[in-house]
């Protein structure tokens, strides 16, 4: 984003100056915080978190999320964008619904400490939600499509009736 | 000698992933959200946490009865929504990861650092939050409530730092007009310079200059101590000059060219260089592979921009509807018959609510049965001694109260006892006290807790015997529990054993 050929107004100076002694303040607070409150040796433990989202979400999601589109793209030449778009919607809703229902699938077969933590059955919840996804995903695919075909014919009849008169 | 040419690489990296969605206008407008969403959070949480360790002078308010139910509910929901809403931002911005060069100058590796900060926070932050829920801690070598905590702190502090430097470019793309008149004008002046460029430069590379200032001597340090194990014997600057002459000539080659400049070698060079050390032939057949590959990428039909951008937005408002749907039944009863994927059920537990620490994980399942229990209520020397009969023959009250957990769940029941202001009125406490209470309960920092006088002297305030119509179950606390208006889950004690005014 090409922000180097912006120069920013007095008053757009001092909100940004503004802002980064807040920044700066709070950074200094939330350290003062960790150090106060978390026990040195875990610092170690939250630097591989750190490091591990970055490598999980830049290094492992992002381009295969990057190939699946292009994928979609290229074999979808002569498929409307539209559908395609459908699909890939409805594969980000079933993606960001299993990072959240899988793992409690997961944890649930590890087990809890009291029964009422994780009392649903997310597993068979989760292909049920599958299920209603994909027969969304088809009836929305198949409107599209028969409207798409319908304002096709309208306007074909139309062009039809037009030309003799003009 | 030929390597690889990674910075032809991060250049053609960034175009292919190029889109319609990724864009400042797409970003600005996601991270509006994202930024509010991280405030409620970062609100309702200090809130959360103060309720827990007030500061002296800290007085609550008790109503509406329902106060932390909501602020909690929405801490919960805000923050699942957290999760559509940063994975949208880090799409609409992921290119820039592959900016050439890495790192330009002193402010911009600042700003890079700080990104890199303020990213990987956020998406630790949002995981362990999510991964409290269900209590999964064994996934994290870190205490969770006190890293969470401090995390806020980083997370909200990098945010004003990010906004104060993305300012110029979130005032330009701030509305739909805006943003399109400032791309119309960028589009001109790329035109214009992408003409002079080439005229005065004949398309070639710009040779970047002497390193300058301490940062450009820093980089320029790191870069001999990593060039010299590699090449044993060879003229560093002969080498140098030839891996940014090839570089060079790739770069006019293909008419791809970048900005030179002082202190930006630090990035840059380090990308002209063949970091992996692979031989010639090897290297000549990645840069043949990655030119296949970015030339299939560039024949691949490209995406309709408005279309492309309207679904992107709206898969953004799917996703985070579904989650909603799916899961805020843990905290508001209207989505209750979808939720399908909270770590709670409203209703589902003993007496019909769900149980956070159960009486086994307490270690009460003896004490808290035996019939020799009391009460014991003290204030200075007078101390009155309460059996469960005796609990039961003073004037009884009947209240509906939610409870509501820092996890996120709650539900609204009915509780029956006596009222704590009765009883501490029995060892004459005065009106300002506030009370220590004391659990049964083993191995929890919340055995000992106190209460400020405003819950302490309300109305609604009960220590409770009956639950939803039935007797205290023993994981609810049995004999007597803590019930108040606006407090969290964890301050409700359970299996009560003294009641002191301090």
């Amino acid at each position: 984003m090409s922000d180097t050929t912006v120069s920013p107004t007095a008053t757009m100076r001092r909100w940004q100056i503004g802002l980064v002694v807040v920044g700066l303040l709070l950074l200094v607070v939330g350290g003062i915080t960790l150090a106060n409150d978390v026990a040195p040796g875990n610092y170690v433990g939250i630097l591989i978190w750190f490091a591990g989202a970055l490598v999980i979400h830049d290094g492992i999601a992002a381009p295969i999320i990057f190939v699946v589109a292009l994928l979609l793209r290229r074999g979808g030449r002569r498929i409307p964008f539209a559908v395609i778009a459908i699909v890939q919607g409805a594969l980000v809703v079933a993606v960001i619904t299993t990072l959240v229902a899988l793992p409690q699938a997961v944890k649930k077969q590890i087990g809890t400490n009291s029964a009422s933590i994780l009392p649903l059955d997310y597993g068979v919840n989760l292909i049920g939600f599958y299920a209603g996804l994909a027969v969304v995903t088809g009836i929305t695919i198949g409107a599209y499509l028969l409207v798409r075909s319908r304002r096709r014919t309208t306007t074909a009849v139309r062009s039809a009736q037009v030309r003799p008169g003009s | 000698m030929a390597g690889i040419d990674v910075q032809h690489l991060m250049g053609h990296t960034r175009r292919a992933l190029a889109s319609p969605s990724r864009t400042p206008r797409t970003a600005v407008v996601v991270g509006r959200l994202l930024g509010l969403a991280f405030l409620v959070c970062f609100g309702t949480g200090l809130f959360s946490h103060f309720l827990q360790d007030p500061l002296p002078w800290m007085v609550f308010p008790t109503r509406p009865i329902w106060i932390y139910q909501l602020t909690q509910g929405i801490h919960i929901t805000a923050g699942i929504l957290c999760f559509p809403l940063l994975f949208a931002k880090l799409y609409a911005v992921f290119p820039e990861l592959f900016q050439t060069p890495a790192i330009r100058s002193f402010p911009h590796f600042l700003e890079r650092a700080s990104i890199t900060l303020f990213v990987a926070a956020s998406l630790v932050e949002i995981t362990i939050g999510l991964l409290n829920t269900f209590q999964w801690y064994a996934l994290f070598p870190f205490p969770f409530r006190q890293t969470h905590y401090a995390l806020s702190f980083v997370i909200i502090g990098s945010l004003a730092i990010h906004i104060a430097l993305k300012l110029p470019v979130i005032n330009q793309h701030w509305t739909k007009k805006s943003s399109e008149e400032t791309a119309a004008a960028e589009d001109a002046v790329r035109a214009a310079l992408a003409d002079d460029e080439l005229s005065s430069s004949g398309g070639r590379l710009a040779e970047p200059a002497a390193p300058a200032g301490l940062t450009g001597r820093v980089f320029a340090w790191v870069d001999r101590g990593a060039e010299a194990p590699g090449s044993p014997g060879i003229n560093i600057v002969e080498q140098r000059a030839a891996t940014q002459r090839a570089a060079s000539e790739r770069a006019a080659s293909r008419s791809h060219s970048i900005v030179g400049g002082l202190t930006r070698r630090a990035g840059g060079w380090m990308l002209r260089r063949n970091p992996t050390g692979a031989p010639p032939v090897v290297a000549e057949a990645i840069n043949a592979v990655a030119d296949e590959t970015f030339a299939a990428i560039d024949r691949t039909p490209p995406a309709p921009p408005k279309a492309s951008r309207r679904s992107f937005f709206a898969v953004i408002g799917l996703s985070s509807l579904v989650l909603v749907v799916t899961t805020a039944g843990q905290s508001f009863r209207i989505f209750d018959a979808t939720n399908i994927f909270a770590p709670r059920k409203m209703g589902v537990g003993p007496n019909d609510l769900p149980v956070n620490r159960t009486a086994k994980a307490a270690k009460v399942t003896e004490t808290a049965i035996d019939a020799d229990w009391t009460l014991t209520v003290s204030n200075g020397t007078t101390t009155r001694i309460y059996s469960r009969t005796a609990l039961q023959a003073l004037p009884q009250h009947v209240v509906e109260l939610p409870i509501a957990c820092v996890e996120g769940w709650s539900q609204t029941a009915t509780w029956k006892g006596p009222r704590l202001r009765d009883l501490i009125d029995s060892v004459e406490a005065p009106t300002g006290a506030t009370i220590r209470l004391t659990s049964l309960e083993q191995n929890s920092s919340y055995a000992v807790t106190e209460m400020g006088p405003e819950y302490a002297r309300d109305e609604l305030t009960l220590v409770a015997l009956e639950l939803n119509g039935e007797e205290l179950d023993l994981d609810h606390g049995y004999p007597a529990r803590m019930i108040a208006p606006g407090r969290p889950g964890v301050l409700q004690t359970k299996w009560l054993t003294s009641l002191e005014v301090i």
